[in-house]
């Protein structure tokens, strides 16, 4: 299975395309936002250009983990590598995993990226400790992701898997408040903000970034997305392979 | 070692209301290497897929090395090289190779099989860069890069010209010989005829003849009986003993017939002379038209 891994991980190096948009346009984002915002006043210890940081890194880590499965799973349907690894002794765990981790990798760049940006740019400053409990945290929390980007990847078809997948990645991002704070959106969307994984998934950031832990609540939703999409995508990678 | 490698016990498959498979029985003995013959739809690429575990007969049962197919190939004993196979973009030639090492319980060495499957020069090339030949090339490394117990080739050389064809062959008949089972499925009657201890024929899903290459044409064929006519007429040819049919083509005549000895005899009989004349042995083409009809 490692060895499966080692080649998620290796071919996405090649994929130029996939790493300027991954890598490029969370950094471009945050410099934007950051500096649109950048009269805003503190909120629970935490500067704007701190939230600002989180809510990027989040983004771009989202982005890379949904981007580097689902279209890429979709592909490989259409072009017949999946009825390939289907008849080699590999199972349908090792396959997902192997996509998964291999995805969550690709989340870490863009995190330390954003990071790298927000010091450069605005001389952001935080406690070693607050730096390596977010980068974690955020690198930890793109699982459920990289699990909805696979199960994308298996449910839609090769042409709309790009176009479906990125319209719930900018859904996620904008009702999640990694754009703009959740408080600006009205109140029936604020309640479902609550229950998104991004929004989750930024909390983490954001809560140490304010000098608090994660709540119980967030790691208990996130890991509920990713064993609710894990299961749908064992599911659908069976079903998948069947010919007709 | 006393299971069959694959046992197909009145096997039907539909997909909606076409039956691709309708009551397909063939047993497959360790160590044979058996065709499957057919024409496009007969059934084969079902049957191929069905025993790799990638489609659940509708009816019927299909068994593998003692198993149910897809426990068989989870278990590593089965190499296959499909007909739509693709292969993971972004990585070397190598590097596919080495996953399929990977996968398997008892790989073969990299180098051997880079060799034998005439990839060396190509070896650090990128998997989606690759010509249609040597896409297959890469296929069949993957299939035997287990050393499995039974490999299953469906329309394994399509795309492949005849040097490469003919050195394919050579290496499953090296396989063959240490005791691998194999099964292909090909539309190519040479193919079948020069690489097959049997051959399965199928037409519209189930088995139409099975037998060694030899008695499909014995049973089927027909023998064929040609001279020069030159400007005589034909008329009365084909009352002659056992001729089916009578072919005329510029001077000289082809006349089919199931027993040529009794067709020759009675020609010498009748006439006084019959310039060039050949008997050909049955052959497969007739025998499969024949039979697929």
């Amino acid at each position: 299975m490692s060895t499966l891994l080692r080649l998620e991980i290796r071919r996405m190096l090649t994929d130029t395309r996939f790493l300027i948009l991954m890598l490029a346009m969370p950094i471009a984002m945050y410099l934007l936002f950051s500096t649109i915002f950048a009269g805003t006043p503190p909120v629970n210890g935490m500067s704007e250009a701190v939230r600002d940081m989180i809510s990027m890194a989040a983004f771009g880590a989202i982005g890379a983990a949904l981007m580097a499965t689902a279209p890429r799973i979709a592909q490989e349907r259409t072009n017949g590598w999946l009825r390939q690894l289907r008849i080699m002794p590999v199972s349908t765990g090792q396959v997902i995993t192997a996509k998964v981790l291999a995805a969550m990798t690709w989340g870490l760049p863009a995190i330390v990226l954003v990071d790298l940006t927000a010091v450069v740019a605005h001389g952001v400053t935080m406690p070693a400790w607050q730096w390596v409990a977010i980068g974690g945290l955020l690198w930890l929390g793109t699982a459920p992701f990289a699990a909805l980007g696979t199960f994308l990847g298996y449910l839609t078809g090769g042409e709309s898997a790009f176009g479906v997948t990125y319209g719930i990645y900018l859904f996620l991002a904008a009702l999640g408040g990694l754009w703009m704070p959740v408080t600006i959106l009205p109140t029936a969307l604020q309640h479902i903000a609550t229950v998104l994984p991004s929004n989750r998934f930024a909390e983490l950031g954001w809560r140490i970034a304010g000098g608090a832990a994660p709540t119980l609540v967030d790691a208990a939703m996130l890991a509920g997305w990713l064993v609710v999409f894990t299961g749908l995508a064992g599911v659908l990678y069976r079903r998948s392979n069947a010919l007709r | 070692m006393s299971e069959n490698a694959v046992d197909f016990n009145d096997v039907a498959k539909n997909f909606g209301p076409v039956r691709a498979v309708d009551g397909l029985s063939m047993t497959i003995e360790r160590g044979e290497t058996v065709a499957l013959l057919g024409p496009n739809g007969a059934g084969k690429s079902t049957a191929a897929n069905l025993l790799l575990g990638l489609l659940r007969p509708t009816a019927g049962r299909v068994t593998v090395l003692g198993a149910r197919p897809d426990e068989s190939v989870a278990a590593g004993r089965v190499g296959a090289m499909l007909q739509d196979g693709g292969l993971m973009p972004g990585v070397s030639v190598a590097a596919l190779v080495g996953l399929a090492r990977a996968l398997y319980p008892h790989p073969r060495p990299l180098a051997d099989l880079l060799v034998e499957a005439d990839l060396t020069g190509i070896a650090n090339r990128r998997a989606d860069r690759l010509s249609g030949g040597q896409a297959q090339r890469l296929r069949f490394a993957m299939a035997i890069a287990g050393d499995p117990d039974l490999l299953v080739l469906d329309e394994p050389t399509t795309a492949m010209d005849v040097e490469a064809r003919q050195a394919f062959w050579a290496n499953v008949r090296g396989y063959a010989a240490h005791g691998t089972t194999v099964l292909f499925a090909t539309h190519y009657l040479e193919e079948a005829d020069e690489n097959a201890d049997r051959i399965v024929v199928v037409a519209h899903g189930r088995v139409v003849i099975d037998g060694t290459p030899s008695k499909i044409k014995s049973t089927a064929g027909q023998q064929r009986v040609r001279f020069t006519l030159g400007d005589e007429s034909i008329a009365g040819l084909d009352r002659l003993p056992g001729v089916t049919a009578v072919d005329l083509r510029g001077p000289s005549v082809t006349l089919r017939t199931t027993d040529a000895e009794a067709t020759v005899r009675a020609l010498f009989a009748a006439r006084d002379r019959v310039p060039d004349i050949e008997v050909h042995g049955a052959d497969l083409e007739d025998a499969f038209l024949a039979l697929t009809r």
